[in-house]
């Protein structure tokens, strides 16, 4: 099977919203009223119930005048990604449609994938179960791999007027992406296309308009040293030392309790 | 206590110091325990000890508050015992350094000439330092993870290895020193439950403490 990746060419954006409406109604997601805080912008970010959002942001052109940048924001699906990485429970992993996804069966909640991805996207959401008591799950756009699975694209992909979103074959939709850059360089300048090699590339691309951090997005991302030092180094050696500790402890025991048998004197002190 | 005559005790620890540490074992062992499901999916079946993963996380917090109280309490309940806890630690001289060796021949069954010790040895000490340093790694970064809209991000991500790397040197001190006391220096744990020891103890395992209290003793009967 060709790979396939989720295309999104920001400059083609008109900022409609549709695929926001496109997810929720797919994946059955609460709609989320925010208080209005200022800017056109419906949601300030991603949460648990909004896997993608339009961000907007203001730019000044070169000559004076200002535009407004649009993106649709979701789940990059990273081919290193550092949700998986941090995730204690081995609940989230890479499909073989290069999405990322998580088990909700496996999730416990803990909110290590929320602080180690550097994007911001995958978020907790809480529930209540039968009882009333709360659990939390992790959250975040999926790449409607349900949908890949039935031979569909994913569904804000359809719903999108503009041909912003587009999936389709990665060597093919990549060819023209290039084609592309080459001709809206001249009115975005710092335009790029957004495929994070340090991260091994992203099953979800970009075609940005300006620099990354313009969408406050990092420029070029690759796991963290943090997170290199914690499962590869830290975790591995705790777990072995752990595990030599308990073998000693019951060794220990074991052998105190044989001596303690042996009728061991008060004190079992023999200094010099 | 052995052979009917009762054998003559020293003070050695006020209920202060004893509470701080009991406190401090406590948690420990709490945070230990209700932190290892999180810490691998090889002790998810611990989680419904603490009813679920959200109940974990609530002792955790529960046991993580409780583990920095023994610092207070110490400080307001006894505070010549901390004073003369730090003024220990500070302290290394020739017959601390001497210690180790001896420690080692003495640990593996060999004849050794183990050096008179302060009230704590050179072992306690490391000790009491291998303690501090992992505490101050758990608690920044058990309260960044714990808080983690407060820190930027770089802050985040490497709280998690601290507390990692910080939980295993603390688990490896912790089984070290629980070791030390039950099997080779039993009779100090009298000192650390009721707060005296027997003045045998005192001499053979803290000789330089032993003759400074002797001293004293002298210079009061003198006065
Ligand atoms: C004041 C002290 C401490 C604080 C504030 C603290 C806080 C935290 C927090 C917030 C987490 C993240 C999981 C969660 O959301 O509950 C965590 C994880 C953990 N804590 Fe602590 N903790 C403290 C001390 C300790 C101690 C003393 C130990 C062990 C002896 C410990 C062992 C662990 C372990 C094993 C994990 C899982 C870490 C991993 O997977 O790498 N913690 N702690
Ligand atoms: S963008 Fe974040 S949530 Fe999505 S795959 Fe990458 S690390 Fe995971
Ligand atoms: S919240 Fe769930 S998916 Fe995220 S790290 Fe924890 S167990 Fe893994
Ligand atoms: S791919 Fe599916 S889950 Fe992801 S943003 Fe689009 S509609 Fe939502």
């Amino acid at each position: 099977m060709a790979d396939y990746i989720k295309f999104v060419d920001v400059t083609k954006c008109d900022g409609c919203r549709a695929c926001m409406v496109a997810c929720k109604n797919w994946n059955d997601l609460p709609a989320e009223p925010e208080e209005f805080t200022g800017s056109i912008q419906s949601h300030n970010t991603l949460t648990a119930n909004t896997w993608n959002v339009i961000t907007y942001d203001e730019q000044v052109t070169a000559n004076g005048n200002f535009e407004w940048l649009f993106r649709h924001k979701s789940c990059h699906h990273c081919g290193e990604a550092f949700c998986e990485k941090a995730c204690p429970e081995t609940a989230i992993s890479h499909t073989k449609f290069g999405s990322v996804v998580v088990d909700a069966d496996k999730c416990v909640g803990c909110g290590y994938c929320v602080n180690n991805c550097q994007f911001g996207v995958i978020q907790l959401a809480t529930y209540v179960d039968k009882k009333g008591k709360e659990y939390r799950k992790a959250q975040k756009c999926d790449l409607c791999t349900g949908r890949l699975e039935e031979g569909l694209r994913p569904a804000c992909v359809t719903s999108c007027h503009t041909n912003c979103l587009v999936y389709d074959d990665k060597d093919k939709v990549l060819a023209e992406a290039e084609k592309r850059l080459a001709k809206i360089k001249e009115r975005f300048p710092n335009a790029n296309i957004y495929n994070p090699s340090g991260i091994k590339g992203t099953t979800t691309v970009y075609l940005l308009a300006d620099k990354p951090t313009v969408y406050g997005l990092p420029e070029d991302p690759k796991v963290a040293l943090s997170q290199i030092v914690w499962k590869d180094y830290a975790q591995p050696l705790g777990k072995m030392m752990l595990g030599a500790t308990t073998m000693a402890v019951i060794g220990a025991a074991i052998s105190t309790a044989i001596n303690k048998g042996k009728g061991e004197h008060e004190g079992g002190q023999d200094h010099e | 206590m052995s052979n009917g005559k009762t054998p003559k005790t020293i003070k050695r620890f006020n209920k202060g110091f004893i509470i701080a540490h009991w406190v401090n074992a406590g948690a420990f062992f709490t945070l230990y325990i209700s932190a290892l499901p999180m810490y691998t999916e090889f002790f998810d079946w611990l989680y419904p000890v603490f009813g679920g993963p959200a109940g974990a996380r609530l002792i955790h917090r529960i046991a993580a508050v409780a583990f920095m109280l023994p610092l207070f309490i110490m400080i307001i309940f006894d505070f010549k015992g901390f004073k003369n806890w730090m003024k220990n630690i500070f302290s290394w001289k020739k017959h601390d350094l001497m210690f180790f060796p001896q420690f080692l021949r003495e640990f593996f069954g060999l004849k050794a000439k183990v050096p008179k010790q302060d009230f704590f040895n050179a072992g306690e000490k490391v000790n009491s330092w291998l303690m501090i340093v992992t505490t101050l790694m758990l608690i920044s970064s058990g309260l960044v993870m714990w808080f983690p809209a407060f820190f930027p991000s770089v802050v985040v991500w490497w709280a998690y290895p601290i507390h990692n790397i910080g939980l295993g040197l603390a688990v490896a001190v912790a089984v070290g020193h629980i070791y030390m006391s039950l099997v080779t220096a039993r009779p100090s744990m009298r000192g650390i439950t009721k707060g005296d020891v027997t003045e045998e103890y005192a001499k053979d395992h803290h000789g330089r403490w032993y003759d400074e209290l002797q001293e004293e003793k002298q210079q009061r009967k003198q006065a």
